[in-house]
């Protein structure tokens, strides 16, 4: 009797497998990453600054700073981008057509966005979009930088010389992309963290139900630096659609920025002052 | 007796599965899948030093020697200057490329310091040209003819980036390019044919192949390579060459100046 019921229930477990595969959430059938994204200010911060100042401050140990060989990190965790040093400020207005020169070095590598990925472990405003593949996941910034998130079973690789964007491997748990990063060069993590080589950041993407907003949480945690784990979130929204020739559509921009372009540095140019 | 009984649990388990599935009986879905692995091709690929079939490009009149020279001018100032380098030079830059196929596109990235390329598979038509901003890479669309991606791409900058194009010409807002990627050697190499037009440039269609090979899955791509241009040495090393031409050298037989 036993033995019937075992096998009954070999023969039904065949029919139930698709059903219980279908349960579980697999990137086919949840809402995909792929696509175009922006990253959204949903409290209204108004800048980036504002923006990183609503991340809670991480809980560094004693002598957190010194060990990660920086002078710590700064709120918003540095914008990078099109990069570069600032310029002094004057403190007169510049006469008409001089104009104002606010980035010394402009489109620099650095840790700016045009080296390593670095400006996709802390996007900014510029469009960023993914690929997903079944081994990898290519996250690619619109003003630079790629990561390479894999889901092959590979390992981080050891020896590995630290890196912006470290080396990531990464897994699916349910709707969620589970990223994890080691091998960071040291440096400054938004909300006043810092980082090393050792430090772990695991980044978890999830989007919702329907479709439309992703949200990422960063959790840093290394021991030697943190008192209890570092956690926030950023948000974004779908790329806008655009009318194309009677269909909506989305793409990948180019950020185009020449450092040989005097214009660069410039900001506005004083126009001819009419006194009434 | 229980040990019989487990057996004939494993057998009709087995038995079963294939059957139980519906509408993907065991062997058909294998030959469903041969075509499938045809068109992906993800992976890691390198360009050897003998992966190039170039021919000489057949180039109009137009095309004198004082716009080569300017265009080559551009070219070293794009490198000087770590400019967004776009097409053609994406494609042959030294370094393996990552060639990642998703659902909605395929993506191209380089290790060096450019825009990755998207292929889109998601939409038939090119953006209208009223909101496209011409770029280095263009505005690339794809499909599959049986196991060939077809790749077109218009919308190109005319200055922006490496405008060289092998075999000779240059990429212009006019440009058009088709590509066509097709795996060879079950899987081991990728062919891309790449066929420009431009009626500005070229006299006839300008096409040649290069071919790439795969590299382990395991392999681990450098990251971007860091581009400086506010290094110093790094300018110094590469402004153009201050030597003039050298007056009186002479000419051998059969070398054109």
């Amino acid at each position: 009797m036993r033995c019937r019921v075992m096998a009954l229930a070999g023969l039904l477990l065949p029919l139930a497998v698709p059903q219980l595969l279908a349960a579980q959430p697999t990137p086919a059938t949840a809402a995909r990453l792929e696509g175009d994204w922006v990253r959204i200010d949903p409290d209204g911060a108004g800048s980036f600054g504002g923006l990183g100042a609503s991340i809670p401050p991480a809980q560094l140990l004693p002598g957190a700073t010194a060990a990660a060989g920086r002078g710590g990190g700064g709120r918003g965790g540095g914008r990078g981008g099109r990069g570069g040093p600032p310029v002094a400020e004057s403190t007169s207005p510049n006469p008409e057509g001089v104009p104002y020169i606010v980035v010394a070095q402009p489109c620099a590598g650095g840790l700016g966005g045009r080296s390593n990925g670095a400006l996709l472990v802390n996007p900014d405003s510029g469009g960023v979009h993914f690929i997903e593949h079944k081994d990898e996941v290519i996250f690619a910034g619109e003003r630079g930088g790629v990561r390479h998130f894999y889901l092959d079973g590979r390992q981080h690789p050891t020896p590995w010389t630290p890196t912006p964007a470290g080396h990531s491997i990464a897994k699916y748990e349910g709707n969620a992309l589970v990223v994890e990063t080691v091998g960071f060069t040291a440096g400054a993590v938004p909300g006043g963290g810092v980082r090393t080589p050792e430090t772990r950041l695991v980044e978890r993407y999830e989007v919702s139900a329907d479709g439309k907003r992703l949200t990422i949480t960063y959790t840093w945690d290394d021991p030697k630096l943190y008192q209890k784990p570092h956690v926030y979130r950023y948000y974004f929204d779908r790329s806008p659609m655009l009318e194309s020739a009677g269909t909506r559509v989305s793409y990948a921009l180019e950020e185009w920025c020449d450092a040989g372009d005097p214009i660069e540095k410039q900001s506005i140019v004083p126009p001819k002052q009419t006194i009434k | 007796m229980k040990r019989l009984c487990a057996c004939l649990v494993g057998v009709a388990t087995l038995v079963a599965m294939p059957m139980a599935i519906p509408g993907e009986p065991a062997a058909p879905k294998r030959q469903e899948e041969e075509p499938a692995r045809r068109r992906d091709i993800s992976g890691f690929w390198e360009l050897n030093f003998d992966g190039r079939n170039v021919p000489r490009a057949n180039l109009l009149p137009t095309v004198t020697r004082a716009k080569i020279d300017a265009r080559a001018k551009a070219d070293a100032y794009a490198i000087r200057w770590c400019n967004l380098l776009g097409l053609p030079f994406v494609m042959d830059p030294g370094r393996p490329l990552d060639i990642r196929q998703g659902s909605s596109a395929v993506i191209i990235v380089g290790e060096n310091a450019s825009a990755p390329r998207y292929l889109y598979t998601n939409r038939t038509k090119h953006i209208s040209d009223e909101i496209f901003d011409p770029s280095t890479n263009g505005d690339s669309i794809a499909h599959w003819e049986a196991d060939t991606l077809i790749v077109d791409t218009v919308g190109f900058h005319g200055e922006h980036g490496i405008t060289a194009i092998p075999g000779g010409g240059f990429r212009t807002d006019k440009s058009r390019l088709v590509e066509r990627y097709r795996l060879l050697k079950d899987g081991a190499l990728l062919s891309v044919t790449f066929t420009w037009t431009d009626p500005t440039v070229y006299r006839t269609p300008h096409t040649y192949e290069f071919r790439y090979h795969r590299l382990p899955s395991t392999y681990e791509p450098r990251q971007w390579l860091p581009c400086d241009p506010w290094d110093e040495d790094r300018g110094k090393f590469l402004e153009p060459p201050a030597v003039a031409k050298p007056a009186g050298r002479p000419i051998s037989k059969g070398v054109t100046p």
